[in-house]
């Protein structure tokens, strides 16, 4: 065992203490948390305040409505904040992080009679901020196929633009409203939609709050972990296999320990390359979930049992990357070899609208016991489902999924057994097959 | 006497391709054995399998008493193709090795220290093996073979692509292991390297072993019966002599290869010679491992394939 170990020793640290990991699976991660605390305060810093003066041809009704929007309505920024759920602008991290928003001062001026091209030019030099033309016919009729014209500076912020542009428009129709007698405010109010509360009666009674974002966010966001984490160490076995064979290295190691002892500690070795990756990706998942106080969308049992589904996950694509590996000599030659092998992983993640729509399914549970699509295709139900996944159904294929484990690892034993002093032309999937036979 | 390879009937094939062919070894320990024989003879193919990397077809194969695999820890082993990390460092890839050999603890650094000083290799330890010359990466990997004072030592072909001080440098350490009582097997297709250093000699050709004998005993038995005469006047009629059958041409050296007929007594011959004609000296000529392993081709292939032999191991 101690063999085993010094090869996963050698195996860890000559892939994870590498300038070339150290970017990709720690600075990186760190990088997307600080994301998270960093960016929303810069957006602040984009909210500049709109200042100055809108030029308006049109009727008296649209300019004082206009005026009136202008005084009331909140900054640009503002208005996308509020739009955001409640779960995040009511948590006080988030909430500090967004509630800083700056104020604009703009005043309208009527224009009586004046042509467009003067306006651009006016508008161009800064003069005013917008020209805005609402012709009559525009507010008398909903048919109207004259149309309302904003005039801005090339350069004008896109937020400014649709700040301008939304009030102009609402300008229109609260002019329209009170034409028929009616009163904006009232009739706004009385459309706003009510936020619904999806609430799932269980079979024992109990009601439980529907979380569309946990079921829409999680299983993404465990795939994303199982497929970074394990495919990367999964492509560094694969290579350091290649290396060790291309450069001959091999035949003094297996004259001190066994192709088994070898074939463990690269396995060993990478499953805590593996466990790094994972641990910073999930700790960056962590971060963005308590940044957005969404830690509550995602349960201890499901965190254990998604590590369940990652160890089994990673021994999977483990044992087909290193037997891909000691059968070629070339990376290039594992290419062909690895085809077929990546369809094989790409089946869940095809089948991932139907598995997530219906995570009861008969597909979702067909494909729950065929290896090695277990462990995407469970961390999807369990994600999706809106009831729990039944106990048996979980532990049935921890069951089958272990069992496949262990078969691959003894076909990839004898793979790796042959494969390894082989050079020359590398090996088809037939002669794949024979070796294990042989092996 | 204790046996440290005991190979009973072994063959093995790749495909249609006889590697080995029923092989009978017997080393005993504290010899040094040269494993000889031309390139693909099947010299590292027995070796592989006496390291049990790869297994053989039939017979079996017992090494200090056990298997290889469980004896590896007390087997040094150098194989045939070299092989480093390019990227990891000499100090750390010896250390590796013989981590894996079972060498632990804080002595193990002056051990590696004291070693490359001894290879001639000493301000290597902090570079990266791609640094090293193919000469000094080889000289590395013969150190990680013996660095754990093994037992039993494995050199396949250990002095292909060493300069002739670096392989007198690496021939003397193997002495010096020798008389320190370890077993050594070497295999080399250069086979006057062979005829300096070992007790004993096992040639193969085909994967089937043709001579396994001290190698004294070997010369003997494959007398030549051929006398070595460098006359000061180059025109002389040496089948005058009685018991000479046959005369060679003048080399470079002035010398002439004189063949005796079976049944001549070389000391006759050679009293006879000396007493007629004026010489600058005169020997019975020592056959060479080379001159032995064409004679064995010879007999059992042909003059024709002998001689392709022999030019394949003179350009060798």
């Amino acid at each position: 065992m101690r063999k085993t170990l010094t090869v996963a020793w050698r195996e860890f640290r000559d892939t994870a203490m590498t300038k070339a990991f150290l970017f990709g699976a720690i600075v990186m991660p760190i990088f997307t948390i600080g994301l998270f605390i960093i960016v929303i305060p810069l957006l602040q810093t984009e909210d500049e305040p709109l200042d100055g003066t809108v030029a308006v041809f049109a009727s008296d009704d649209v300019v004082t409505e206009l005026q009136l929007l202008l005084i009331e309505s909140k900054s640009p920024l503002q208005e996308q904040l509020e739009q955001l759920p409640e779960i995040v602008t009511q948590d006080p991290i988030a909430k500090a992080l967004l509630t800083q928003t700056t104020k604009s001062t703009i005043t309208v001026e009527s224009i009586d009679e004046t042509t467009a091209n003067e306006m651009k030019s006016l508008v161009l030099d800064g003069t005013y901020l917008a020209y805005i033309n609402v012709p009559d016919s525009l507010v008398q009729s909903v048919d109207s196929e004259q149309e309302l014209t904003v005039f801005i500076p090339n350069d004008f912020a896109n937020d400014h633009t649709n700040f301008i542009t939304r009030n102009a428009e609402n300008a229109v129709v609260n002019a329209r409203l009170k034409r028929q007698g009616h009163d904006p405010t009232t009739v706004r109010a009385l459309l706003k939609r009510p936020n619904a509360t999806t609430m799932r009666v269980q079979e024992d009674g109990e009601l439980a709050k529907d979380n569309e974002i946990a079921r829409a966010i999680l299983p993404i966001a465990f795939i994303m972990l199982l497929w970074i984490a394990a495919f990367t160490s999964g492509n560094y076995l694969l290579t350091t296999t290649i290396e060790e064979k291309s450069n001959k290295v091999i035949e003094v190691l297996l004259s001190a320990i066994s192709p088994m002892q070898l074939l463990g500690g690269k396995i060993i070795g990478q499953a805590g390359v593996s466990a790094v990756i994972l641990g910073m990706y999930g700790s960056a998942a962590i971060a963005g979930l308590v940044t957005f106080a969404l830690m509550d969308i995602v349960t201890f049992s499901q965190l254990g049992l998604f590590l369940v589904y990652f160890i089994m996950g990673y021994f999977m694509i483990a044992t087909m990357m290193v037997a891909v590996g000691s059968a070629v000599s070339e990376l290039s030659d594992a290419q062909s070899l690895m085809g077929p092998m990546m369809l094989l992983f790409l089946v869940p993640m095809m089948l991932w609208p139907v598995i997530s729509q219906h995570p009861y399914g008969s597909v979702a549970i067909t494909t729950s016991y065929i290896p090695p699509l277990i462990p995407f295709v469970m961390i999807i139900r369990m994600a999706s489902a809106t009831e729990p996944i039944m106990m048996w159904e979980i532990l049935l294929s921890i069951g089958v999924g272990y069992i496949a484990v262990l078969c691959m690892v003894w076909m990839c034993a004898r793979i790796f057994r042959i494969g390894i002093l082989m050079q020359g032309k590398p090996p088809n999937i037939l002669q794949l097959a024979k070796w294990i036979r042989q092996g | 006497m204790t046996l440290a390879i005991e190979l009973q009937d072994v063959s093995k094939s790749f495909g249609d391709t006889k590697a080995v062919q029923h092989l009978d070894l017997e080393i005993t320990q504290g010899l040094i054995c040269g494993f000889l024989g031309p390139n693909g003879a099947g010299k590292s193919t027995t070796i592989r399998m006496i390291m049990s990397i790869i297994h053989a077809d039939s017979g079996s194969i017992n090494v200090l008493g056990t298997t290889a695999l469980a004896a590896k820890d007390r087997i040094g082993y150098l194989p045939e193709e070299r092989g480093v990390y390019r990227k990891m460092k000499v100090g750390r890839f010896i250390k590796y090795i013989a981590n894996l050999k079972g060498m632990r603890g804080s002595s193990l650094h002056k051990t590696i220290d004291d070693w490359l000083e001894r290879i001639e290799l000493p301000d290597v330890r902090n570079k990266k093996c791609e640094e090293l010359s193919k000469g000094m990466q080889q000289k590395v990997q013969f150190l990680a073979a013996i660095i754990h004072e093994p037992e039993l030592i494995i050199l396949d072909e250990p002095f292909t692509g060493l300069d002739p001080v670096n392989t007198k440098l690496i021939g003397d350490i193997i002495n010096e292991l020798h008389h320190k009582g370890n077993t050594i097997l070497f295999s080399t297709h250069v086979l006057p390297q062979a005829e300096e250093i070992c007790d004993r000699i096992v040639m193969i050709d085909n994967g089937l072993k043709v001579i396994d004998d001290q190698i004294d005993t070997v010369r003997e038995q494959f007398n030549p019966n051929i006398v070595q005469v460098v006359p000061l006047h180059p025109n002389v009629d040496f089948l005058q002599f009685e018991g000479v059958m046959n005369q060679g041409t003048v080399n470079k050296d002035g010398e002439i290869n004189l063949y005796l007929k079976d049944d001549a007594c070389q000391a006759d011959v050679i009293g006879n010679i000396a007493s007629t004609i004026p010489i600058r000296g005169i020997q019975v000529l020592q056959p060479t491992l080379t001159d032995i392993f064409i004679h064995q081709i010879a007999e059992r292939e042909g003059s024709e394939t002998a001689e392709k032999t022999r030019e394949h191991l003179t350009n060798a």
